[in-house]
């Protein structure tokens, strides 16, 4: 297999209503990726494209309709879903087209805007429940996070206020973001305490919020990408898999569909100790306690163990293992697919030493970034490095 | 048995339904096109100065090259009619009490989907279409603030 690069990045702000449409927040995202790398559409050979369920943007196989947006105009051009999972499983199909051989170039893009969905883009999931088992309780997404929750911090005893300095953290590492929808320099654990409760014992400030916006990289084979830029960032480890669609039958406690699409991504990587070999991760932090859930998925903490990370200040910006400096989703903000990007094009600019305000100190080598979607059940993994 | 009989012992079915209610914008380009539509009654094209195409409605950008599309013409009502045909039934498969003339009406390199009024046996493809406007007064921004398209006499 050919290695892999990524060369350039684009990102739109993430907002909570954008008067964009899709097609619109895609080809801006996309313009960006092309400007930062100087190329143009001449140079792209294949695009792939993200985007979760239709049901958001409210357009039927919005992948299609959003195309000339997404750079797919007169491209062999194919959209990915693995619902939460798709901005980072995106990449990784974008991946296996340069590492095959078959392309030297290729447009990564993933959009999502959710404001469309009426009243609440949550009422879009009500669909994914069965319909002969589940759907009659008119579930929400809400429901199953916060039974997980609860099992989480039950059987480890984590305390609520601890779970609540990652989103702390995180909303705090945005402020620096410029796309950023939730910055917050001064919010504290109070602040997240007395937040509104949703279902306990998820609060507001402890889940991410709705949002619009796109992201867009680059991808290249080495002898392109060493020609084009000095600073290409690696891809050097990818996995996803699935774990059962009953979440009946999941492990609650432990990700296992992290634990092996980290253990692939690592294999492939030469990984042997990530807890040492990755400087900085951005796991997938729709609500706090699942960055902590991922953490110890991605082996990066014991089990149960991952908020002691934030406790002694290894997850800080300027600690040993940043986590999410970009300040992740519950900071930056959740339009789905593109949120996962983001997290891709967040280690590119901080491997490259481009993160601005965000940089983390140190000069980093080497980055993991995960998300989790589908049913509840897929993890994607990349590793990145310089 | 044939699929049509029905099995008294098979399981009861109900009826469900997803329950999708969306909100759109119209976005960068289509504000200003349907603005033009509403107050002036323009169709507006938008020209790509890279690559020379006309994209009627005028839009952000140009798909080709990801260029933004910043000269927008008024490209007038009349087009040509590209290809048509005289619909019977409706999306449901239901006969419609009176057929309907659809057509795309051509204008740059682009053009637009509409409903025609029309003879049927006098349409030729290639003749001159021009848009029907509804008064000023009742345009809301809206596709069908162009009523039809009907023959250039």
């Amino acid at each position: 297999m050919r290695k892999v690069a990524v060369i350039g990045a684009g990102m739109t702000k993430f907002v909570r209503r954008a008067l964009e449409t899709p097609k619109e927040l895609s080809w801006h995202a996309a313009k960006m990726a092309l400007d930062s790398c100087e190329l143009t559409m001449d140079d792209i050979e294949a695009t792939c494209f993200g985007t979760a369920p239709d049901a958001f943007d409210g357009v039927h196989m919005n992948g299609e309709y959003a195309s000339d947006g997404a750079a797919g105009w007169g491209k062999p051009y194919m959209r990915s879903y693995v619902g939460g999972g798709t901005g980072v499983f995106n990449p990784i199909q974008g991946w296996y087209h340069v590492a095959s051989g078959m392309f030297d170039v290729v447009m990564i893009v993933a959009e999502e805007k959710m404001s469309s969905f009426y009243p609440h883009a949550q009422a879009a999931f009500v669909t994914i429940f069965d319909h002969t088992t589940e759907r009659a309780l008119k579930p929400n997404l809400l429901w199953i996070f916060a039974l997980e929750m609860n099992r989480y911090m039950t059987t480890y005893g984590i305390k609520k206020e601890d779970i609540a300095r990652v989103s702390v953290q995180h909303k705090r590492n945005a402020a620096g973001h410029p796309c950023a929808l939730l910055g917050e320099p001064n919010i504290t654990v109070e602040d997240v305490l007395n937040s509104e409760t949703l279902a306990w014992p998820v609060q507001r400030f402890d889940v991410s919020p709705v949002s619009d916006g796109a992201v867009a990289i680059i991808l290249a084979a080495e002898h392109v990408a060493k020609r084009l830029t000095s600073k290409p960032v690696w891809i050097e480890g990818v996995g996803w898999y699935l774990d059962s669609a009953y979440w009946t039958n999941r492990d609650l406690v432990y990700p296992r569909y992290v634990e092996y699409a980290a253990k692939m991504a690592y294999d492939m990587a030469g990984i042997k100790e990530p807890r040492k070999e990755i400087h900085i991760a951005e796991p997938y932090d729709p609500f706090d306690y699942k960055a902590l859930h991922h953490l110890e998925g991605l082996q990066l903490a014991d089990r149960g163990k991952a908020v002691e990370l934030y406790i002694n200040g290894t997850a800080a910006r300027d600690g040993n293992m940043p986590v999410c400096p970009s300040g992740g989703l519950l900071g930056v903000g959740n339009p789905i697919a593109a949120a996962g990007l983001m997290k891709i094009a967040e280690l590119f600019w901080q491997l490259r030493g481009e993160a601005g305000e965000r940089q983390v100190p140190g000069q980093p080598k080497r980055g993991v970034a995960q998300a989790w979607g589908d049913l509840m059940q897929v993890g994607t993994v990349v590793v990145m490095g310089r | 048995m044939t699929l049509l009989e029905r099995d008294p012992q098979a399981p009861a079915a109900w009826r469900g339904n997803l329950p999708v209610t969306s909100r759109y914008t119209y976005g960068i380009a289509g504000e200003k096109f349907f603005r033009a539509l509403k107050d002036e009654g323009k169709i507006m094209g938008a020209e790509c100065p890279t690559c020379g195409i006309t994209y009627v409605p005028a839009r952000a950008f140009c798909e080709r090259g990801l260029s933004e599309l910043t000269e927008w013409t008024d490209v007038g009502l009349v087009g040509e009619l590209h290809t048509f045909t005289l619909v019977f039934v409706d999306y449901d498969g239901r006969p419609l009490y009176e057929p309907e003339l659809v057509g795309f009406v051509s204008f740059g390199d682009g053009g637009i989907v509409h409903k025609l009024e029309a003879d049927p046996d006098t349409l030729e493809i290639g003749m001159k279409m021009e848009a029907v406007l509804k008064p000023k007064t009742k345009r809301t921004g809206s596709i069908l603030d162009i009523q039809h398209f009907k023959p250039v006499k």
